[in-house]
């Protein structure tokens, strides 16, 4: 039953991240286009006011939102001076412990991307989860919406959002490298 | 009894910090002694600039000195702080609006509103345009990347101008990768100050306001916190701190002028700045427009300029 | 509980955390969030991880990071510098240890279209190593010419360190990329020197190729030389418009990852499995590079709210009463020392701010310092136990090199780049010559 329920979690978990990562990693192509254009409108025309600020919101997007994806594979470094060296069941204990040292952080790193697009919308108040759960019920209202202080004032909410999803993906991402752990444990093969 | 440990933000890098900030906090240090010590942060140190605000209400940071423009307080009053067109013509007018024509009582509901202390606010320096090439007629300006406020950028986009926000202490390098072609954040002694003057090679002598109008805040519960006499210390400290600013800006913008060997001066013809003085006009009423507390505020500068008018000299030659 | 004491805490246990080899984004950002918990309590506290993810939108700069690898992947993967390696191969295959030196040939010009050492690193260890290995090269000379000269990846521009070096010194990019030129090729020069010392002295290291191999019309032989046409195209559409004014740091990233990618196209290079390989490892690794900077950027506010910076500072020139020099030379050892047990992208982003504004303060050129910097990286990249490049020279090797000979490999090269180091020191016009002369010209 938990054997199952577990296996049920990584694979969705994973599918979904994969997913995304294979429609953001294009978006490299996105923000070559946003520069290229950057450089060709200053040439010809006049500078575009948009280019440096969307340039700046599509790299936010592609590494947050890409960065599940990078967990899969295998991208983010570790240092391997002892790890290295370790056999697959010491390694898989030791990832267990620690990631929920990883995981406490990604905890911390939502929490306040939660209060912040809380603040975005106007909630100044110390509830930032119930304020963003009673927008969606509609017990509360958007405030004064932050905008970007540039001539361009792009609303903040949108970035922040995606940000609150993506950090929301690394962490589940996290659970099932967790869980990955404990079945190898078990003895499991994945 | 613990010392009370304050952490205060500036938006000034540390080279213009020198001088419009340091001094005063060390006043504040060397008087509180062991009862209180504020540690001073510069430009984007432990929070970005676009995050100071939120980051003061929740206690991240106690206090923080900023126009309201640049750290975009969620108030009504943000549009006025740092450069609001030609709204002052001299850096005596700031303190004469907020003290003398009511703007501190506007800026004090407005604060509380949202949670934080108003505590004073100060003038700065005019707000000039250094630029890579030359500037001498509106039409120089077209298609110019410019670092400047957000609320003077609005206004100044009608003119071409192409308003460009990036973290301050980048400025300098910006303008050599050719991310800017210019800066209209200062006058001449912080272009001077800061680096800027080395990297730009002209300034405009005509400017879209005469003072910046910026403020000392703290969080509220911080400063409720605050016993009686060391809140009275610091606004005598941040009130050094105003004054500091108003003698080493005026001479410092005379003196630079004169005998700055790195920018040459250039200006665009009266009859043509006119029309830049005519659409602030315009620029006031669109923002009046936008709520009663503007409207407010636009009424009272608006009645102050007419005032200096009807007085005229030595307060107003034209 | 003192400052001093919880930052030797904090830095202490991020050590730690590292050790035991989990993601070293998951390490540093762990004792930074929880740093900032204790520090400033529940309110606060909270926020500064997420604040240090506004700051780092604002770093433009970093907008080139994913360009450049990119650019670095499209000309690995698609092999176009397959050409260059056979213009070496037979202008150089003559001289004793030639194919070594026309490596080093090979890694400048690579060096020239990319930010980092990673495609030196993978076209000289798939398309060179195989080659001097089959012709009797020594493997340990080999293994070292190839580590070494793919780090000249960072010194000669455009380079992704000087980037960021040049984001947290607050200095001009363009600059500091032009100082890293001269310093690049001086490096390159002492690499052959020592290359063709080590031939002079014991040939069997590097035996002169088989004149079957060179042999061929003299006018096949100039149509090789065109391959380093390439090279040259790519680097001067990205710096010529940048060092001009014409675009800016970010435009320029962005040509030069289309120039490469339009290079592969034209040469039928850009296959499915290129461009699926390039894309895909281009967000892995700018993935890793941003999940990091992320972390530490965190940690250096928790640290500078502390007052560490000014603690360093303090300690440096007040406590140990040392002269500029002294505290300079220190500071790169430390740097090296470092370099041995901490990741390298986490070492410039936590090191660097608290060194930087104290060279500064000692009244050093930061322009210079830069390169002295990257050159103390690139070392710091190939000593063991901890280096990138030692990693990924590892992964892409052949079997027949093994761990020990990569390790023996890297000591002679390693003490030839700290006498570039030393050089660069003593004579800092080395680096700043050419930045003044092209910024400053009448
Ligand atoms: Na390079
Ligand atoms: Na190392």
């Amino acid at each position: 039953m938990m054997r199952g329920l577990a296996f049920g979690y990584i694979r969705a978990i994973d599918a979904v991240n994969y997913r995304m990562g294979r429609i953001v990693m294009y978006g490299i192509f996105v923000l070559m286009g946003i520069l290229l254009w950057s450089s060709i409108s200053k040439t010809f025309f006049l500078p575009s006011l948009w280019t440096l600020e969307l340039a700046q919101f599509c790299m936010v997007a592609y590494y947050i939102l890409g960065g599940p994806y990078s967990i899969q594979l295998g991208s983010n470094v570790r240092m391997d001076l002892l790890y290295g060296e370790w056999s697959l069941r010491r390694k898989a204990w030791t990832d267990l412990i620690t990631v929920l040292f990883l995981i406490f952080y990604l905890g911390v790193m939502i929490y306040g991307a939660v209060s912040s697009t809380a603040y975005s919308l106007g909630y100044w108040g110390s509830e930032p989860f119930s304020f963003l759960a009673g927008l969606a019920t509609g017990a509360e209202e958007v405030g004064r919406a932050e905008r970007s202080s540039s001539a361009w004032r792009p609303y903040l909410w949108p970035i922040k959002s995606i940000m609150i999803l993506g950090l929301t993906l690394m962490l589940l991402q996290c659970i099932s490298e967790l869980l990955k752990d404990v079945l190898r444990l078990k003895g499991e093969t994945i | 009894q613990s010392t009370i440990k304050w952490r205060m933000q500036t938006y000034a890098g540390a080279a213009l910090a020198e001088h419009v900030i340091v001094p005063a906090v060390e006043m504040f240090n060397k008087i509180a002694g062991d009862r209180m010590q504020i540690e001073l942060f510069f430009a984007d140190q432990l929070v970005p600039t676009g995050e100071l605000f939120q980051a003061m209400q929740r206690g991240t940071i106690d206090a923080v000195q900023s126009d309201d423009d640049s750290m975009a307080s969620p108030t009504d009053v943000t549009v006025f702080g740092g450069y609001f067109p030609f709204a002052s013509r001299y850096s005596l007018d700031v303190p004469v609006l907020f003290n003398q024509y009511g703007l501190n009582e506007i800026w004090d509901e407005e604060y509380s509103k949202v949670g934080v202390k108003h505590i004073s606010a100060g003038a700065w320096d005019p707000c000039h345009f250094a630029t890579k090439d030359p500037i001498r007629s509106l039409e120089d300006l077209k298609g110019k990347r410019i670092f400047t406020f957000p609320t003077a950028g609005r206004f100044m986009s009608q003119f071409g101008v192409v308003p460009v926000n990036l973290p301050w202490e980048d400025i300098e390098v910006a303008v050599q990768t050719g991310e800017l072609d210019g800066i209209a954040w200062s006058g001449i002694t912080e272009d001077y100050t800061v680096g800027w003057a080395d990297v730009t090679n002209y300034f405009l002598t005509n400017n879209i306001s005469g003072a910046w109008a910026g403020s000392f805040f703290a969080n509220m519960e911080r400063w409720n916190e605050l016993p009686e006499d060391l809140q009275a210390l610091f606004r005598v400290c941040c009130d050094q701190s105003h004054y500091y600013r108003q003698w080493w800006y005026w001479g410092g913008e005379a003196d630079l002028r004169v005998n700055g060997p790195k920018m040459e001066l250039t200006s665009i013809p009266d009859d043509e700045w006119a029309t830049v003085e005519a659409a602030a006009q315009d620029f006031w009423e669109e923002i009046a427009a936008e709520s009663e507390t503007k409207r407010r505020v636009v009424d009272i500068i608006k009645k102050y300029n007419a005032d200096m008018v009807k007085a005229g000299r030595p307060y107003r030659y034209t | 509980m003192s400052y001093e004491l919880i930052a030797t805490l904090m830095f202490s246990s991020m050590m730690l955390m590292l050790l035991t080899g989990q993601r070293v984004f998951g390490a540093i950002g762990f004792i930074a969030v929880v740093a900032a918990l204790l520090l400033w309590g529940d309110k606060g506290g909270f926020d500064i991880g997420f604040s240090a993810a506004m700051k780092l939108m604002k770093w433009y700069p970093l907008l080139t990071l994913p360009m450049f690898i990119f650019m670095g992947y499209v000309l690995s993967e698609s092999k176009i510098a397959d050409d260059l390696y056979k213009m070496f191969h037979v202008w150089m295959g003559g001289l004793r240890g030639g194919l070594a030196i026309g490596t080093i040939g090979l890694m400048v010009l690579i060096s020239a279209m990319n930010g980092l050492s990673v495609a030196g690193m993978a076209i000289g260890s798939t398309i060179a190593l195989p080659e001097l290995l089959k012709r009797g090269y020594d493997k340990r000379m080999v293994t070292g010419v190839i580590q070494a000269g793919s780090s000249l990846g960072i010194l000669v521009p455009p380079s992704v360190v000087l980037v960021l070096y040049a984001m947290i010194a607050r200095q001009p990019v363009g600059q500091l990329w032009l100082a890293g030129v001269v310093p690049g090729l001086m490096m390159a020069g002492m690499f052959i020197a020592y290359i063709v010392i080590r031939c002079r002295m014991n040939p069997v290291l590097g035996p002169v190729l088989d004149p079957s191999e060179r042999d061929m019309p003299r006018a096949e032989k100039m149509r090789l030389l065109r391959a380093g046409i390439l090279p040259i195209v790519i680097f001067a559409v990205m710096m010529v418009p940048f060092v001009n004014g014409w675009t800016s740091l970010v435009e320029s990233s962005a040509i030069g990852a289309l120039a490469a990618f339009v290079a592969a196209v034209l040469k039928g290079r850009m296959t499915r499995e290129v461009f699926e390989n390039s894309v895909r490892n281009t967000l892995g690794i700018t993935c890793m590079f941003m999940w990091i900077i992320l972390a530490a950027l965190a940690f250096g506010a928790v640290f500078d709210g502390l007052g560490a910076v000014k603690a360093i500072e303090g300690l440096f020139t007040e406590r140990l009463n040392l002269s500029p020099w002294m505290i300079l030379i220190l500071m790169q050892l430390s740097f090296i020392l470092m370099g041995t047990f901490l990741d390298d992208t986490a070492m410039l982003v936590i090191v660097a701010p608290l060194y930087v504004p104290l060279v500064g303060a000692l009244g050093f050129d930061l322009i210079w310092y830069g390169i002295l910097y990257t050159i103390t990286t690139q070392i710091a990249y190939m000593t063991p136990p901890f280096g990138y490049n030692l990693f990924l020279m590892r992964a892409m090797a052949p079997p027949e090199i093994s761990l020990r000979d990569i390790y023996a490999s890297i000591t002679p090269f390693v003490l030839v780049m700290v006498l570039a180091l030393v050089l660069v020191m003593v004579f800092p016009g080395i680096a700043t010559w050419l930045p003044d002369y092209i910024y400053n010209k009448p």
